[in-house]
């Protein structure tokens, strides 16, 4: 019995206090830090954000003393963020602030930036864990955005423009598949082919079409989700931060969240998730058993050229309304990024495709800042210094399929 | 009584690959209740014809019958579906999986049909590992459980799916000899619950242990079809290789002269920073071989490392032909007269995507006249590696055929050859003849024996007892990183074997 008692008394001392779920803390009160001298607490004094970092930074230093080093380090970061940037929040003019931090239209923005890589996430995702790599996504993303585009103006009705865009796509996905499943092509170069291949056409027909107008401009919009009865959710605070936030967000941000929870289920809780993941890591133990590996392949491939075509559709008729030659812009190549962070995980890419659309939401409102519009273009690049940091690994190295990359050649 | 028909028969196979014929006639029938061998060198036949039965390969003549009835097998769903289950020798699992998942994976139990039930999947292996006598924990990833474990495994995938025919693929090249015998009580059970086995091997003592019937294939063909009682290895390696095999080896006694190579109070370090070798000390003399017999495991690999010079010792001394190479790196220890036969020769004999010539050359490439002035001559290494295979009697390709090409025995000639034929005074031979056939073990045993005649020290490290008593003219036990004990020659298995497990514990002074 007094064996047992120990052991309960061990699983709950590693329950509460285990180092990881400390650095955990670490990082979410260095975090809070930062948040405490910002809109709408905006606390003034230095010493608050100060405080509550150091916190953090203690908390970090313990986690390392541990032995964890990289959830340690990361909440020792996190801890020295919350108090340089709180403590040039408090310095900071409160009218300049306000510029920048309106929570509600933050969280709006980051969800319309996030959702074009969540689409494009998720078809990395089914396409990788089956085994193979897609670079095209970014190629992918702009047939959809054209492709979308045309499709709306052809048939004038959004829905007929999300169905081609997504076609498209998906016949572009189809090429890569080709190249990399049965012809056993590097897939690293098929890729790339496939994005200068969707460059040519997208740039080619919209000139051909559209000429110098561009794309018209009553072009078929897919339209917001207007859910007013969140702005009446008590206390009034909450309500509006809510309605502002949440309430007019469009139709494609509600199924790209849709989505994640599906492919999240599909992916790990069905038997076909099941192959997609064995095909990915051990196509010849999958091939022994009876899973076909080609046809697993090549679904795989064709719908995330279709999920990815979905964020360019998006882009072009649920965002921007037209068209623009390469309007992605290498979303296609952080959604890529967003999904190696994310461990190749639904949720986990998820998450960094909301960090990604943070910074492109946060990067123009600092350029509204009084005197700070000549550094325009140094915070647009804030998305992709975030990419490297990411990927170089604040999380850890994640893995990557086992048999990614590499074409199977049955026997 | 009508005689039942058998569970699975194969009349006429003939599979031919480009310029090979890799069965040619083969007939071959396997009763209900029965372990059936099939007995033969590399590349005979035998996994080619069991391919053939689980639908990896489709044949250009012949049938197949199961239970009388003629069946075609397109494909190993095919097989799957006749109950047929195959062990391959390399095994078909996910790693980052867990057993249950591995073992359910594309016939899985659903809720609704829809989603995977993995409670149900985990509850039916838990099952099936009690009904068949095996421990095995379902929700453990097969990445974190020992080879052994993963054989199960995959002996699990297969009854899972209703196999009464279970073909095993070599199936104790990968484990210690207690997992074998585990393994042959885990078969023994299936038996008596009727499945049929096939049970395909090289390795004489086995086949006898656990068949009934044994086939022998020879370079595609059925040689003979005999029961257990009355065969013997003599009579089965006869067959097998097509000639009298010398199953003992031949040697005269060994006249041991000057050390060659001397290891003082070795310690050394393994990967997670443990100490693996804890204070060796012994002699190798000109014209001996030295067997270390041992577990894996306690301390071998690293002490091998060590030696080689690919591995750093903590503290002692290593004396190779009287000069200090104890902080020496790998190329000057071989420049000084180590020949190294690697325990894994795909992973560090070999380079396998180059071609033999290369691999030949690996070690004296900057050498004239190999290379001058910083130039190399590749058409001197394929002359000197075309000799190098004529003697060391390497088939299966010539200067310019990839490593990876060659059968297990012929590439380790290659590195057999690339290190003999550099004179060096010690050869330190790690596992030589894993995974060979009796043929190519008795090739490699010769060569040994002759570089010792030849004066040169022999340090054999191996797993096989049969291979150490043998051998060896003197025999050192390894237990936990110490030596325990050394015997002559002429001690008899269960004494060595004793030793190994810390039955033992004495000091020997060097």
């Amino acid at each position: 019995m007094i064996a047992r008692a120990d052991t309960v008394l061990e699983l709950g001392r590693a329950r509460i206090a285990s180092p990881r779920a400390a650095a955990v803390l670490g990082i979410f009160l260095g975090l809070f830090a930062f948040w405490l001298a910002l809109p709408p607490v905006a606390a003034r004094s230095v010493v608050v954000p100060v405080v509550v970092g150091v916190v953090a930074v203690a908390v970090g230093v313990w986690v390392v003393s541990r032995g964890d080093l990289r959830p340690g380090w990361g909440a020792v970061a996190a801890g020295i963020v919350g108090i340089l940037g709180g403590a040039f929040a408090t310095r900071a003019a409160t009218s300049h602030l306000d510029a920048v931090i309106t929570w509600s239209a933050l969280v709006a923005a980051t969800l319309r930036f996030a959702t074009p890589l969540t689409f494009a996430a998720i078809g990395g995702m089914f396409s990788e864990r089956s085994g193979v790599v897609n670079i095209g996504l970014e190629g992918m993303m702009l047939m959809g955005a054209f492709f979308g585009a045309w499709g709306a103006d052809v048939t004038n009705s959004w829905i007929g423009g999300v169905l081609i865009g997504m076609g498209f796509g998906a016949a572009l996905a189809l090429v890569h598949a080709i190249f990399s499943i049965h012809l056993r092509a590097d897939q690293i170069v098929s890729g790339t082919a496939v994005n200068f291949l969707a460059l040519g056409i997208t740039g080619y027909f919209f000139v051909d079409i559209y000429g110098n107008n561009g794309t018209p401009d009553n072009l078929a919009g897919i339209p917001d989700v207007h859910l007013s009865f969140l702005g009446h959710v008590p206390p009034h605070g909450l309500g509006s931060f809510l309605g502002d936030s949440f309430g007019q967000l469009n139709f494609m941000v509600w199924l790209s969240l849709a989505l994640l929870v599906l492919s999240y289920v599909v992916m790990f809780k069905t038997p076909l998730g099941l192959r997609i993941r064995s095909v990915g890591e051990h196509p010849r133990a999958a091939d022994t058993v009876g899973v076909s590996v080609y046809g697993i392949r090549y679904a795989c491939v064709t719908a995330s050229g279709a999920l990815a075509a979905l964020g360019g559709v998006f882009l072009s008729i649920g965002f921007v309304h037209s068209f623009s030659e390469n309007m992605t812009a290498g979303r296609g190549f952080i959604a890529l990024a967003a999904l190696i962070f994310g461990r190749w995980r639904p949720f986990g890419a998820f998450g960094a495709a909301l960090l990604f659309g943070f910074a492109s939401a946060v990067a123009p409102r600092l350029e509204n800042v009084e005197g700070w519009a000549n550094y325009g273009t140094l915070f647009q690049a804030l998305p992709y210094v975030l990419t490297l940091i990411a990927v170089a690994g604040v999380i850890g190295r994640s893995i990557p399929p086992a048999a990614v990359g590499r074409p199977y050649a049955k026997q | 009584m009508a005689e039942e028909p058998p569970a699975l028969e194969l009349r006429g196979i003939t599979k031919r690959f480009p310029g090979v014929l890799a069965n040619d006639h083969v007939d071959f029938d396997l009763r209900r209740r029965e372990v059936h061998a099939l007995l033969g060198e590399n590349g005979a036949g035998k996994s080619t014809l069991m391919n053939i039965l689980y639908g990896l390969y489709h044949p250009d003549e012949g049938e197949i019958l199961m239970r009388g009835k003629r069946v075609a097998l397109g494909s190993p769903k095919d097989a799957i579906a006749q109950g047929i289950g195959m062990v391959h020798q390399h095994f078909m699992l996910i790693p980052v999986m867990t057993v249950a998942e591995n073992i359910v994976l594309a016939s899985e139990p659903t809720t609704g049909g829809v989603f995977l039930d993995y409670d149900a999947a985990t509850k039916r292996v838990a099952d099936m590992a009690r009904t068949f006598k095996f421990a095995i924990d379902p929700h453990a990833r097969v990445e974190n459980i020992s080879v052994g474990q993963q054989q199960r495994v995959e002996i699990l995938k297969a009854l899972y799916r209703n196999a009464d025919i279970l073909i095993l693929d070599e199936p104790t090249a990968v484990l210690t000899p207690q997992e074998a015998h585990e393994l042959f009580e885990i078969l023994n059970n299936l038996r008596g619950e009727g499945l049929s086995i096939i049970f395909i091997s090289h390795k004489l003592n086995e086949v006898l242990e656990i068949a009934d019937r044994i086939t022998v294939l020879r370079r595609g063909k059925r040689i003979d079809t005999l029961p257990r009682e009355g065969a013997t290895e003599t009579e089965l390696a006869r067959l097998m290789v097509g000639r009298e095999v010398l199953l003992r080896v031949d040697k005269a006694p060994a006249n041991p002269a000057e050390p060659l190579l001397a290891v003082e109070d070795l310690h050394v370090l393994d990967d997670r920073g443990l100490e693996a070798v804890r204070g060796v000390s012994f002699e190798v003399r000109a014209g001996e071989i030295v067997g270390l017999a041992g577990v894996d495991g306690n301390g071998q690999t690293e002490l091998i490392d060590a030696l080689a010079g690919l591995r750093h010792p903590l503290s002692g001394r290593v004396v190779l032909g009287g000069e200090d190479v104890t902080r020496a790196d790998a190329r000057d220890i071989l420049d000084r007269g180590l020949g190294h036969i690697p325990e894994d020769r795909q992973r560090r004999g070999l380079v396998l995507d180059f071609t033999l010539a290369e691999n030949l050359g690996l070690h004296d490439y900057r050498k004239q006249p190999n290379s001058r002035f910083g130039w190399l001559f590749p058409n001197r290494l394929v002359r000197w590696a075309r000799r190098l295979l004529e003697q060391f009697d390497v088939r299966g390709g010539g200067p310019q055929t990839r490593a990876a090409a060659l059968s297990g025995g012929n590439q380790q000639k290659v590195v057999l050859a690339r290190e003999i034929a550099r004179e060096p005074s010690v050869l330190l031979a790690a596992q030589p003849t894993r995974g060979l056939d009796v043929g190519a073990i008795e090739f490699v045993h010769r060569r040994l024996v002759e570089a010792r005649d030849g004066g040169k020290g022999v340090l054999l490290v191996s797993l096989e007892l049969d291979e150490v008593l043998s051998l060896s003219d003197r025999i050192l036990v390894v237990y936990e990183g110490r030596i325990v004990r050394e015997y002559p020659p002429d001690v008899t298995e269960e004494e060595l074997g004793i030793a190994m497990t810390g039955g033992h514990r004495e000091e020997v002074p060097a």
